[in-house]
């Protein structure tokens, strides 16, 4: 027994002596990190890297059945979706997996940016998580490619239109992009080589260099009100921290890591068994046009912000926009880079973070209702509620009609149904009056277009007599406010 | 023995996997509109807009209107479907005027909506369109069968005006037809066998109140009539 002993310890040896496999374990799982970053607060990097490694994983496997080609790759993620055995539940996984890897990275930066770890000397840890943040997006943005459907069309349709505003070099760009002026044969090749070689190639070169910063300048210690960074002292202090209550990473700072790495991985395959994966909706046809095309819910925002924005307002803010949040966020540890770390004591920081939340968590809502969008099918499939149309004469039931034929309730809901983008017409006779509607109808404006050379003298009629007989009950019509004493008009 | 316990339940959970509620169904695959082949699908996303359904108050004619499925001949809701009507509130359907059925999704319509006729109809029933009547006798009957409820002379009263110039110009002249022969059930207006006390309307009658009505156009918000026909609506 002794001389197996003795010979797999000479083999364990031999083999630490080439590989140097001690002193990899004592500089990497056993370093001493301070005591008080074993917090729950610092699970979040771990967490998101789990993500990826789910991701690597998921994705090798749906890459042996995924065919990437224009013509093929529909029917394959249909294969995977409803024949495959569990194909489906790998398509959830990986789907879930990138919404959980972008909103705990989120975290992450958060965290981070609250704790102050960006500061002297984690400069180069803040900067290289600021591109593993690009390349996770773009990881996001070409994994919905992926899923080559009529949103993966109209979404890439979308990024390549921004992409073709770049001054002088657009057309190359896109051209580079799609493989051609147009979403064709090569476009989903390429995206193919983006999305499995070039940018998880990134992510793991980064990764590395990410997590060598991070055993190099070490965890950022619990910060506590009043203890300021100073470049002269800070590394000092640090060394003292660690001689003090430094503990090795593992087993004693990963195992509430470990802990959160299995919250997640739970949250994941739940999300996956209970939600499923997401589509493919109709195939990535442009004739086919009977459709809603979304993006994914992580860029949802910036179909809010497309949406919403001026027209005037859109190359500069959708080319300049994410160049300057790119320099600020780059820029950050330089500027910001001594000082109180506690978010105790940094109120703009706190505001910063609440007011990118809000106006995220608001975009984003907005980008899933989408009111502006009208909805095209409303006219001929949502009928008038009935006590709309109930006690109406003859003449305001061909009204209602009109509103239907014409497609006014695309955009116009009555009592909450139809389209969203005009207003709700169900009070709309205590507003305007008869005048007022006519003028309304037949010229337009405050962004509804003129209908006067669609409808007839008759329509207008009809359908202006019936608006004003939609009035909440017992409210009279709206009068002429410039003819004050006299009768409403009917 | 615990070790066996947490294979079986692993197996277990690997089996039960497939059927999670994630799992997609096969119904939930997508299908271009020109696959569904569901009544019910295809009348809600096209027709329950101006129509209704189940006995609700609708914009237009109620496609469960007994009497007039009674008198509705198939191949006359078929066309409309398709076709449309020129000058009203209907459009076509089908994908040669512009719509999105196709002629298979137009049947399944009809079929549908003739699905609900009344199995044993009345042989005593007017005819779905008939040359109109004399203006003069059907001033008349209107003030017998209608006045009631419409007015004198068809200006108001409780249901309102069916002598507006721009109602009249809106709708076609078998629509003003099939709305005296089959009432509008869903707003309370009864049918030609329910509206005179004691008997029904007749066939003259209801031709004569046809063109009464369509002899109050006036045209004077200088559009097009909506072309007359007989047989056709």
């Amino acid at each position: 027994m002794n001389k197996v002993i003795q010979a797999a310890r000479g083999i364990f040896l031999w083999v630490d002596d080439r590989l140097h496999l001690t002193k990899l374990y004592e500089s990497t799982a056993g370093h001493h990190v301070p005591q008080s970053s074993g917090s729950w607060f610092y699970v979040f990097g771990s967490a998101t890297l789990l993500c990826f490694m789910v991701q690597v994983a998921t994705g090798i496997m749906l890459a042996m059945v995924y065919v990437p080609s224009a013509a093929e790759a529909y029917a394959s993620l249909e294969y995977l979706t409803f024949h495959q055995y569990l194909g489906w539940f790998l398509r959830a996984v990986h789907y879930w997996g990138s919404n959980f890897m972008v909103g705990i990275m989120l975290l992450h930066m958060t965290q981070v940016f609250l704790f102050g770890a960006y500061k002297y000397p984690r400069e180069i840890t803040w900067i290289t998580g600021v591109f593993l943040m690009v390349l996770t997006l773009g990881l996001a943005f070409t994994g919905q490619v992926m899923r080559f459907d009529e949103d993966a069309y109209w979404g890439l349709g979308i990024g390549v239109a921004i992409l073709g505003r770049v001054p002088f070099l657009g057309e190359q760009l896109v051209n580079l992009m799609l493989g051609g002026p147009i979403i064709a044969s090569d476009t989903l090749s390429r995206f193919f080589a983006l999305h499995v070689f070039v940018l998880p190639g990134g992510v793991l070169a980064i990764v590395s260099l990410h997590l060598r910063m991070v055993l190099t300048k070490g965890i950022n210690e619990y910060p506590r009100p009043g203890q300021l960074v100073q470049r002269e002292t800070y590394d000092k202090e640090y060394a003292a921290i660690l001689k003090k209550e430094g503990v090795p990473f593992f087993p004693k700072a990963i195992s509430k890591d470990l802990v959160a790495a299995s919250i997640v991985l739970f949250g994941i395959l739940a999300c996956a068994s209970f939600f499923g994966p997401k589509g493919p909706l109709g195939p990535p046809n442009p004739v086919q046009i009977d459709t809603l095309p979304r993006p994914d819910f992580f860029f949802l925002w910036i179909f809010a912000v497309a949406a919403l924005m001026p027209d005037w307002m859109e190359s500069v803010a959708l080319l300049g926009g994410p160049v300057i949040i790119g320099l600020f966020l780059l820029a950050l540890p330089f500027f910001n880079g001594t000082g109180e770390k506690s978010w105790r004591r940094r109120p703009i920081a706190v505001l910063t973070v609440l007011l990118t939340y809000v106006a995220l968590g608001l975009l984003t809502y907005l980008g899933h209702t989408s009111p502006w969008s009208p909805e095209m099918e409303a006219w001929k499939s949502d009928p008038t509620p009935k006590e709309f149309l109930a006690g109406r004469s003859p003449l305001e039931l061909q009204g209602s009609l009109v509103i239907q034929s014409m497609q006014c309730r695309n955009c116009h809901a009555i009592d909450g149904i139809g389209g969203q983008r005009g207003p709700d017409l169900a009070a709309v006779g205590a507003r305007l009056t008869k005048d007022q509607l006519i003028r309304q109808v037949i010229q337009g404006g405050g962004n509804m277009p003129a209908y006067g050379k669609n409808l007839s003298p008759d329509q207008v009629e009809a359908v202006v007599t019936y608006m004003v007989s939609l009035r909440p009950p017992g409210v009279t019509p709206a009068r002429d406010s410039t003819l004050p004493g006299r009768p409403p008009l009917e | 023995m615990i070790r066996t316990t947490l294979l079986l339940a692993t197996l277990f959970a690997l089996a039960a996997c497939d059927g999670m509620p994630g799992r997609p169904k096969p119904a939930s695959r997508w299908k271009s509109p020109s696959e569904i082949t569901d009544f019910a699908t295809l009348y809600r996303q096209n027709c329950l807009g101006c129509h209704g359904m189940d006995q609700e108050v609708s914009g237009s004619l109620p496609m469960d209107a007994k009497t007039y499925l009674a008198v509705l001949p198939r191949e006359v809701l078929f066309d409309v479907i398709a076709g449309g009507i020129p000058s009203t509130a209907m459009p076509g359907f089908s994908t040669k005027s512009g719509g999105t059925l196709t002629e298979a999704q137009i049947k399944i319509l009809a079929d549908g909506i003739l699905a609900k006729k009344p199995s044993a109809p009345d042989a005593t029933l007017p005819p779905y369109a008939a040359e109109p009547g004399d203006p003069a006798r059907g001033a008349t009957a209107f003030a017998a069968a209608c006045a009631s409820c419409h007015g004198e002379g068809g200006t108001g009263g409780k249901a309102g005006s069916v002598v507006h110039p721009a109602y009249l110009d809106l709708v076609s002249s078998q629509y003003l037809r099939t709305i005296v022969i089959a009432g509008r059930p869903d707003l309370g207006c009864p049918d030609f066998a329910n509206r005179i006390p004691g008997r029904r309307m007749t066939n003259e009658e209801i031709s004569d109140v046809v063109a009464w009505l369509t002899s109050n156009r006036k045209n004077e918000f200088g559009q097009p009539l909506v072309p007359v026909k007989s047989s056709l609506p």
